[in-house]
């Protein structure tokens, strides 16, 4: 009971430590909002924790760029993916960018796609809590959520997440992640081969 | 006789109805403690757990799942991830060494035998208490373990354990 206590907690005041960091999306330094929260693998979400508002709620939006409609690019800093329309639109998705996703940037395509991923927890993960299982299979409640669309032949990923209070946020774990609706509406929109481009900042 | 005389031999009396009474006291607290006569109650037979400390040492691949027909495949996948697998060792007062949910120290736990049959593996105390998992399917190669506590058998699911290099 004290330990789901102390978990709580610690997600609590990682949350509430990431929101207050958090106040300027558009000027986050990667590291300086980092969410504390662990994975919770098998916590399922509820509708409305799972409802975003603002402006990390799916949107079109102005975008002007040269890209071709179809393209992903997705902006680190300021939390968003976007999947360009044409005539200077964009659908715009708030994404939660974990520590690997900071590290890089660049042009990757969708190599492969997958409903209901399994989760296989990467070796600092089980280092940090060793009681995880090394494999837990797809489902609700996997901290890969819904969908999985692989970046080439890297270990990145754009996912959806059993998390959705770190949307909008750094995260510790993961590369892209999006509430399960809006990973389900792009995974739909998006066919294997996609153009995605990685920015840490994206000019309008 | 003298007047102390008359008083010893009115003493003898007043003596038993007192020792009299003190026994009848003493049968009635007996009485009321042990229950005088009676046959004390059995005390519960202490069962051995079906599943030795001894079978759940060693390496183990661990994977999860929650819907049953992932069962076959998170075995398959268990086996698969004996590059970095669970150990679990015996503690210093015989017991296992594991996690407990959500813990990162190793906590010394005991297998416990269940009134309902059922083997439970947990911190030493009654079987089937919030941090004990029931243990299951055990043979020499593998085991199933499913938390008692409701949120940590959804967050969790089915634990599957398979030996890394076989018996």
């Amino acid at each position: 009971m004290m330990v789901r206590v102390g978990l709580l907690l610690r997600v609590a005041l990682g949350a509430a430590l990431a929101v207050f960091a958090g106040a300027g999306a558009g000027a986050q330094t990667p590291g300086q909002d980092e969410m504390n929260v662990v994975d919770q693998p098998g916590y399922q979400p509820t509708p409305d924790e799972e409802q975003l508002s603002g402006a990390y709620e799916k949107q079109e939006v102005f975008f002007r760029t040269t890209e071709a409609p179809g393209t992903i690019i997705i902006d680190t800093k300021g939390r968003f993916l976007y999947l360009v329309q044409g005539n200077n639109r964009a659908l715009r998705y708030g994404i939660g960018v974990g520590r690997d996703g900071f590290t890089w940037s660049g042009l990757q395509k969708i190599a492969r796609k997958q409903e209901w991923p399994d989760w296989r927890p990467p070796p600092e993960m089980i280092e940090r809590q060793p009681y995880l299982p090394r494999f837990m299979a797809g489902g609700p409640g996997n901290p890969l959520g819904a969908r999985a669309m692989y970046l080439g032949a890297t270990v990145y990923r754009i996912h959806g997440t059993n998390q959705p209070q770190t949307i909008g946020h750094a995260v510790s774990s993961g590369c892209f992640r999006l509430v399960n609706d809006d990973v389900i509406d792009l995974y739909d929109r998006v066919p294997v081969g996609t153009k995605v481009i990685i920015r840490q900042a994206v000019a309008l | 006789m003298g007047l102390n005389g008359g008083n010893d031999n009115k003493g003898l009396p007043v003596m038993i109805a007192r020792r009299g009474g003190a026994l009848a006291l003493v049968c009635l607290i007996s009485a009321f403690v042990a229950g005088c006569g009676e046959t004390p109650p059995p005390t519960p037979a202490i069962v051995a757990p079906a599943v030795s400390t001894d079978q759940l040492v060693g390496k183990w691949g661990f994977a999860a799942y929650h819907k049953d027909t992932d069962r076959a495949r998170t075995a398959k996948e268990a086996a698969a991830q004996c590059n970095r697998p669970y150990v679990i060792n015996k503690g210093p007062n015989g017991g296992l060494m594991m996690n407990m949910a959500d813990q990162k120290e190793l906590s010394e736990l005991v297998l416990k035998a269940g009134p309902d049959g059922q083997t439970y593996l947990g911190p030493p105390g009654p079987p089937g208490g919030a941090d004990d998992r029931t243990v299951t399917n055990v043979d020499a190669n593998s085991f199933t373990t499913v938390w008692v506590d409701p949120d940590n058998a959804s967050r969790y699911g089915t634990s599957v354990y398979v030996r890394c290099g076989k018996r």
